[in-house]
């Protein structure tokens, strides 16, 4: 008998060289080279705006502040009039990665500012009109377009040879079927990856080159994560167009089921898993936060009122200050925390598309995912706190000297920046979303062996 | 004849396992998506109760904040809502308007929620094309084309046929959706979704839209099925044209427009905005400097000054929202120039171009964002300023009786509430777009079948 290995590389090359002749490997090469390079050129530019906007304001933070007190002391009574203009709170940077893949990126572009209590600002209003689509970005060209590919590559590979008649010749042959169908199946993917890889690295070139974006080494290792988690993503389509050409007789019927399969798989699957997310995560919304900080605030004046008639304010005393920093601090904390369970379980319950943990796994690879954002809203929750801490120190202090603290500690934190995720950090937050892709190639690679060794000759 | 061939195609349909399938998804996804929606539309309706209520508390001459009215159809398309500031602080020291706050919504980033424009925009264009590839060329490769050519019927009854056995289940399962949709959406959103009148009218609407969105896609469907000789090369056609139309093309046009015209990051437009504000409080404050010093020499009494000191704040607010506005205008100007270059590219694709109709129809769009915006100008510069100083030229603050009554009561914000025609007028453009698309195809797909050589 002759040795099968020579067999599987001799149906590979068959199969590489008819995707070339048959045009689909060039096809497949050009709209890819071209859709990932629109896409990176629109990011960038995306990315250096909002870079931009962020310098703007970090150099707008140091704008004098203009105000005064005027007093109108007359002979017979006086009022005065005073007025402060102060700067704008401060934006975190973008991430760079953000370029390739934005993720939750986009969310970090608001003001926030930090005190006993964190303020996010409103979204600005002018880039509502991008916010009507999904963003173009290398993770949405590679959702999409890798997939279809993918399906391209692999639907017609056992359905062809059942129509013209050849795979009963193949089978014929002194090679096991599980060979066949392997080999198969790396001809097909192999006929994927070339082209991608060939259009991915152009442009990786181009961001680095043109746009000086992506350097170092922990950059190219997150560019060549990204590569293999798209890949793998590739791997999983492959394997599902062999499971549908195992299981359907033609091949018009196999592309409409794989159409189908497709659209639930991409764009049903991983919305309908968030939206599930959502579902069983109910979070408070921003106003009910503030509605119940009024609440407790107003309770706190009550109580105040009823304890001591005859002092009628309309700020608390000092003595429960505190007890209001405690109270904001606390309700803060269950808010941003009930967001980050949401999202931990949004993507915890994608991992059940591959789509949705191709999603959130190449925004982890990125730095651009869940944790990179928590991360963004712990620096503020520290920075809370550190202004919590000052404010009470501040109380036992004489004015002056408690004023003095909390504008120390305010300029404190006011130049804390996020720092990027360390590569290590984005691996571990990534662990379901690729053990998720892995059990999904695995799971049609072998549906579809199943299938091809129960295939009936006769 | 015409009967017999839609019988046929409308058999060949019903029995397809793409068809049933894709019901059998719809059926799951639109009762969830609508719940989500229903639910998350009752939220911001009770939110919209809680601001209104700490708000009226609030409210003083010194700041006072408008919240944007919640769009009655947004469950149905959320359109840019959920990314435009809807709270405004009105101070009476600042020519611009404040947007207090936002809440937090990372995820929307990654996926946005699903609601009908989705549904009907992707996925049953999806289902159409899907259906509609196969019309002609599926009869072209078994061979009855020639057959049913052969007879002595016109190829136009023939297209029609065809056309109409495409579009007939589609209006069907269109009509399903948005019907379940609503059901979905009445129930559980507890009453909150005001579906009366003009609303009702809209959606409507927004169904007949839908169903011309679809008449598109099957006319595009069945003009690539006439020119293709197989069936394989009709559909894989159909899929690319598809991604593209839908769901590549759209999102392009936001982001070409900022690289081709750009305008200045906000933060720039914010600082110029600053500056120039601080520049004229500064001018205000010498002028105050100046009064103080002349009262003191002239001997003012107290009641006088007070009187002269809120003319000067008159004069010197009315600068500042001239010099202000004009800096907004013109940064308006700009961004409306980069939106509709945007718009342009865009509203090629007949997603994009549903999408436009249906931001006039369900008020979500930029658009009616910018009338708001408007309307809250106005608010502010005819409402809010003058009567807060009305209100303190009454007050007294040299005597020291505590704190002076500072509640205004102002008329609420009258906000444009558009009849459906206007609505639809404003969607001309993009509607005439989707009409003019659908004719050209329709007209493509006749001219290719008339040419058809049944000898080859």
């Amino acid at each position: 008998m002759e040795p099968s290995g020579s067999l599987i590389w001799l149906v590979v090359r068959k199969e590489v060289i008819a995707n070339i002749r048959n045009f689909k490997i060039p096809v497949a090469l050009v709209i890819m080279t071209l859709l990932l390079l629109l896409s990176a050129h629109t990011l960038a530019i995306d990315y250096r705006n909002r870079l931009n906007n962020w310098s703007i304001n970090q150099n707008s933070q140091h704008d004098p502040i203009v105000g005064g007190r005027i007093s109108y002391d007359l002979p017979d009574g006086s009022f005065s009039h005073g007025v402060i203009f102060g700067n704008r709170p401060s934006i975190q940077p973008p991430q760079p990665f953000s370029a390739l893949v934005k993720g939750m990126d986009g969310e970090v572009d608001r003001t926030v500012s930090v005190s006993q209590r964190i303020v996010f600002g409103a979204k600005h209003g002018e880039s509502a009109a991008s916010a009507l689509f999904d963003t173009p970005d290398t993770s949405f060209v590679v959702k999409l377009l890798v997939s279809l590919f993918a399906l391209m590559f692999s639907l017609d590979i056992v359905t062809r040879e059942k129509e013209s008649g050849t795979l009963k010749a193949m089978l014929a042959q002194p090679i096991r079927r599980l060979e066949l169908i392997l080999s198969k199946s790396l001809g097909a993917s192999i006929s994927l990856l070339a082209p991608f890889s060939v259009a991915y690295f152009v442009e990786i070139i181009y961001l680095h080159v043109a746009h000086g974006l992506l350097n170092g080494w922990s950059d190219i290792a997150r560019a060549m994560l990204i590569f293999g988690l798209a890949s793998l993503y590739g791997v999983v389509f492959v394997h599902l167009g062999l499971f549908i050409s195992t299981i359907t007789p033609r091949t018009r019927i196999a592309v409409t089921t794989a159409l189908g399969a497709w659209a639930m798989l991409v764009l049903i699957l991983p919305n309908a898993s968030v939206l599930m997310a959502r579902l069983l995560t109910p979070n408070p919304s921003y106003n009910q936060l503030s509605a119940r900080l009024r609440e407790a605030r107003r309770q706190i004046l009550q109580e105040e009122a009823e304890a001591n008639p005859a002092a009628q304010t309309a700020r608390p005393s000092r003595q429960s200050l505190p007890r209001i920093y405690e109270i904001e601090r606390r309700e803060t904390d269950n808010y941003l925390a009930s967001k980050r369970d949401q999202d931990r379980r949004a993507r915890l319950f994608s991992a059940l598309s591959p789509a949705g943990a191709l999603t959130f796994g190449l925004s982890d690879f990125a730095g651009t995912g869940v944790d990179a954002y928590n991360s963004y809203l712990e620096l503020f929750r520290s920075g809370r706190d550190v202004m919590i801490d000052a404010l009470k120190r501040s109380l036992d202090l004489p004015p002056q000297a408690g004023d003095k603290l909390a504008y120390e500690a305010r300029k404190t934190i006011a130049n804390w920046q996020r720092r990027a995720e360390p590569l290590g950090a984005s691996l571990r937050s990534s662990i379901i979303s690729v053990a998720s892709l892995l059990a999904w190639a695995v799971f049609f690679g072998l549906a579809a062996c199943w299938r091809f060794e129960r295939y009936d000759v006769r | 004849m015409f009967r017999t061939i839609l019988h046929r195609q409308l058999k060949e349909t019903g029995a397809s396992f793409t068809l049933r399938s894709a019901l059998v998804a719809l059926t799951i996804l639109v009762p969830l998506s609508a719940y989500i929606q229903a639910r998350y539309y009752q939220r911001v309706v009770e939110d919209y109760a809680i601001r209104q209520s700490f708000h009226q508390i609030e409210n003083s001459s010194q700041s006072f904040v408008l919240i944007r009215p919640i769009p009655p159809l947004a469950s149905f398309f959320n359109g840019a809502y959920d990314d435009l500031p809807d709270e405004f602080r009105l101070l009476n020291d600042s020519a611009t308007t404040n947007t207090p706050s936002g809440d937090l919504t990372p995820l929307d980033r990654l996926f946005p929620k699903i609601d009908l424009s989705f549904i009907i925009g992707v996925l049953m264009t999806l289902l159409t094309i899907l259906m509609a590839h196969d019309t002609i060329a599926g009869d072209k490769e078994q061979g009855t084309l020639k057959l049913i050519l052969a007879s002595p019927i016109r190829r136009r009854t023939v297209l029609a046929a065809k056309v109409t056995g495409v579009i007939l289940p589609t209006t069907v399962i269109l009509i399903y959706i948005v019907f379940l949709y609503t059901i979905v959406v009445i129930v559980f959103s507890e009453k909150t979704v005001d579906l009366s009148g003009a609303n009702l009218g809209a959606l409507t609407v927004f169904t007949l839209v839908a169903i011309i969105v679809l008449i598109v896609i099957a006319a595009l469907g069945v003009a690539v099925s006439a020119s293709a000789e197989r069936s394989s090369v009709s559909l894989f056609a159909c899929a690319s044209i598809w991604i593209v139309i839908i769901l590549i093309w759209p999102p392009l046009g936001s982001y070409l427009a900022s690289s081709s015209k750009p305008v200045s990051p906000p933060e720039a437009f914010q600082r110029d905005m600053a500056s120039k504000e601080k520049e004229l409080i500064q001018a205000e404050l010498d002028e105050h400097r100046k009064n103080v010093a002349d009262m003191k020499a002239q001997q003012v009494g107290v009641e006088a000054a007070w009187q002269r000191y809120l003319e000067l704040r008159r004069r010197w607010m009315k600068v500042r929202n001239e010099e202000i506005g004009r800096l907004v205008m013109e940064r308006k100007k700009q961004v409306r120039d980069q939106q509709a270059f945007a718009r342009r590219i865009s509203l090629l694709s007949p997603y994009a171009a549903f999408k436009e109709v249906l931001a006039s129809l369900c008020g979500t769009g930029t658009e009616s964002y910018d009338e708001f915006l408007a309307a809250v100008e106005r608010y502010r510069q005819q409402e809010f300023i003058p009567k807060g100083l009305d209100l303190r030229s009454r007050q007294k603050p040299w005597t020291s009786v505590g704190n002076p009554d500072d509640r205004l009561q102002l008329p609420p914000l009258q906000t444009p509430s558009p009849t459906l025609s206007e609505r639809l007028a404003a969607a001309a453009w993009p509607l005439s777009i989707l009409i003019a698309e659908m004719v050209i195809l329709m007209m493509f797909g006749f001219f290719s079948f008339e040419r058809y050589d049944a000898r080859v």
